[in-house]
């Protein structure tokens, strides 16, 4: 902060010319093609699309697991190749380690980046005050709830101070009235923060209720099919939801998501599906609806 | 329902013991509960024990139940089939463990065995245990160690006698090495086992904390394979009592294992009963002891 020189906004994700595929019996397969994204300093952007369609797939990318075929990943213009601190994820499984304490799973982090005791201990603390997760700070994982675990492992995450947070389908395994909660705390959260983040989901109230910006996916192999700003106020509140324009977006995604599902499921159900979808879209051409 | 609407929304992610308390606050003051009588708590823990408190009572009928019957088959000499005529009495066991416990050459047995278990089961989980997790995360050893484990594992303890002879140049050595032996096997193979089942989302999370290949052994494959290892600590300590008494039967001077089969040799028939009472004995207790460890080590599995 006292800097004289103003530091560059941080956490610029670019997803170039992405194509990734893997070998089988019957040759390459491939998973992702030809996909352009970009995550700007601070913005929340989400992947929808079919289940299959490759959007973890590109998130593992991002996050070093995987190596593109073709194309480069780069965070800050520095190309990726390996996972690391600076991208911190959340896991749809929680993966918080059962053998640590809520508190040494926040401190692992810290640990690793070689961090005194006392000092990641209180570090850790402060984070899980933070979260409201302070009475639990001894407790193993097994005990907690869902929401909590998934709170847990958002702070697990967030503690290394990386550049970017990537999610994959994080709330995938709560109850409705839960992963609603989750929302909540999550874009509360990103509003404090202004960190980069990458969201991946199926759940498309979920995308748009999170985001700055969605990108839809194909059915495999995956690319982009539509970038869909979404430019509801903030800061969000479950309430809006219900609001028109909140229910437009929803309407304009769910018709493409529905057309590459369809698509996904295979040709003969094809054109029955297309059918159903000219009827629901009737009155709301798609442009208009984007 | 007089909890307040703030109470209700935060339900979901507050301990329900929290709940509760929140809940029991507002209901309007009642006259103070005395403390419970004794009589209350008596029964109220009880209530909490009472299947621990059945099995307990069923478990020491059957084990006098045991005894009645063994000193009933002993008293009248039995034969049917099996022969009863030269076992000795429950009585007569502990006749001569009374006079065996002052017996500084029995408690000497004893003791050896203890130490060639403790030697050879340590030595086996000292190198079980490493190469396990090493074999289970480095393919190329794996692919060399393997094929060799999987042909020697086969192999029983008692049938590496003669070669733990001509191997060691002591008694004592080859009796250890057999004992190492009998533990080695099942502690590498539930290791490796153990390493395999590793989730390998807890090690990409690892990967995302900024944890290295030398963290990543000590903070996951380490701790996530401790169940299999302790199994394998377990099954290990019960082979080798197996393989330390055969040992100890063919080749030894000294241990229970030597002292009941020479109580064969002497004709002291109460002895055998006796050995055998105590092989059981420091068996129980040396799985009970790393159940125990396993316990302390592994705190997140206890409820």
């Amino acid at each position: 902060m006292n800097d004289i020189r103003t530091k560059p906004p941080q956490g610029h994700i670019e997803v170039d010319n992405f194509s990734l595929s893997y070998e089988s019996i019957d040759g390459a397969v491939q998973a992702v093609t030809d996909t352009h994204i970009h995550v700007n300093p601070g913005e929340f952007v989400s992947i929808v699309g079919p289940s299959g369609c490759g959007k973890s797939t590109l998130l593992n990318a991002v996050a070093g697991f995987l190596k593109p075929t073709t194309g480069i990943v780069t965070v800050d213009g520095e190309p990726v190749n390996g996972p690391s601190a600076e991208r911190g994820m959340v896991f749809q499984q929680y993966s918080l380690f059962p053998w640590k304490t809520v508190r040494e799973n926040v401190e692992f982090g810290l640990k690793m980046r070689g961090m005194p005791r006392s000092q990641r201990e209180r570090a850790a603390r402060t984070l899980l005050g933070l979260a409201g997760l302070e009475a639990f700070e001894k407790h193993y994982p097994e005990r907690l709830s869902g929401g909590m675990k998934q709170r847990v492992g958002i702070v697990r995450a967030l503690a290394t101070g990386p550049k970017v947070l990537l999610l994959d389908e994080p709330f995938g395994a709560l109850d409705a009235q839960t992963r609603v909660i989750m929302q909540q705390i999550l874009t509360n959260m990103w509003q404090r923060l202004k960190i980069s983040v990458l969201f991946v989901t199926h759940d498309i109230d979920e995308a748009i209720f999170l985001s700055d910006r969605v990108y839809c996916m194909t059915a495999r192999p995956g690319s982009i099919k539509a970038e869909i700003p979404i430019p509801l106020e903030r800061p969000r509140q479950q309430s809006m939801m219900m609001s028109s324009e909140f229910l437009a977006l929803r309407r304009g995604l769910m018709s493409l998501i529905r057309e590459e599902s369809l698509k996904a499921m295979g040709g003969e159900i094809n054109d029955l599906g297309m059918q159903g979808l000219t009827i629901e879209l009737q009155g709301h051409s798609l442009a208009e609806v984007i | 329902m007089s909890s307040s609407p703030a109470v209700l929304r935060q339900q979901e992610d507050t301990m329900p013991s929290a709940a509760a308390v929140t809940g029991s606050e507002t209901v309007p003051a009642k006259p103070q509960t005395p403390a419970p009588s004794f009589g209350t708590l008596t029964a109220r823990w009880y209530r909490l024990n009472r299947d621990r408190l059945r099995a307990l009572a069923i478990g020491t009928l059957s084990l006098a139940a045991f005894l009645v019957v063994w000193h009933l088959l002993t008293t009248y000499r039995v034969v049917f089939f099996v022969r009863f005529i030269n076992v000795p009495t429950p009585l007569e066991v502990y006749a001569s463990f009374t006079k065996a416990i002052h017996d500084p050459k029995f408690l000497m047995h004893l003791l050896l065995s203890c130490r060639r278990i403790f030697v050879g089961f340590s030595l086996a989980a000292i190198v079980g245990v490493p190469l396990g997790l090493i074999m289970g995360r480095f393919k190329l050893v794996h692919e060399v160690v393997f094929p060799v484990a999987e042909v020697l594992r086969p192999i029983p303890a008692i049938a590496w006698v003669p070669m733990a002879i001509m191997l060691w140049p002591t008694n004592e050595q080859s009796i250890v090495f057999i004992t190492f032996l009998g533990s080695f096997f099942p502690i590498l193979v539930n290791t490796l086992h153990g390493v395999s089942l590793v989730d390998p989302v807890l090690v990409r999370a690892a990967q995302c904390l900024g944890a290295r290949e030398r963290s990543i052994f000590r903070e996951v494959y380490f701790p996530a394979s401790l169940p299999h290892i302790f199994t394998g600590l377990t099954v290990g300590m019960g082979v080798a009592w197996v393989s330390l008494i055969a040992a100890e039967m063919i080749s030894g001077q000294y241990g229970i294992g030597y002292f009941t089969w020479e109580a064969y040799s002497l004709v002291q028939y109460a002895d055998i009963a006796l050995g055998m009472i105590a092989i059981g004995v420091l068996g129980l207790g040396s799985s009970l002891l790393i159940r125990g460890v396993g316990r302390l080590v592994m705190p997140w599995r206890s409820k």
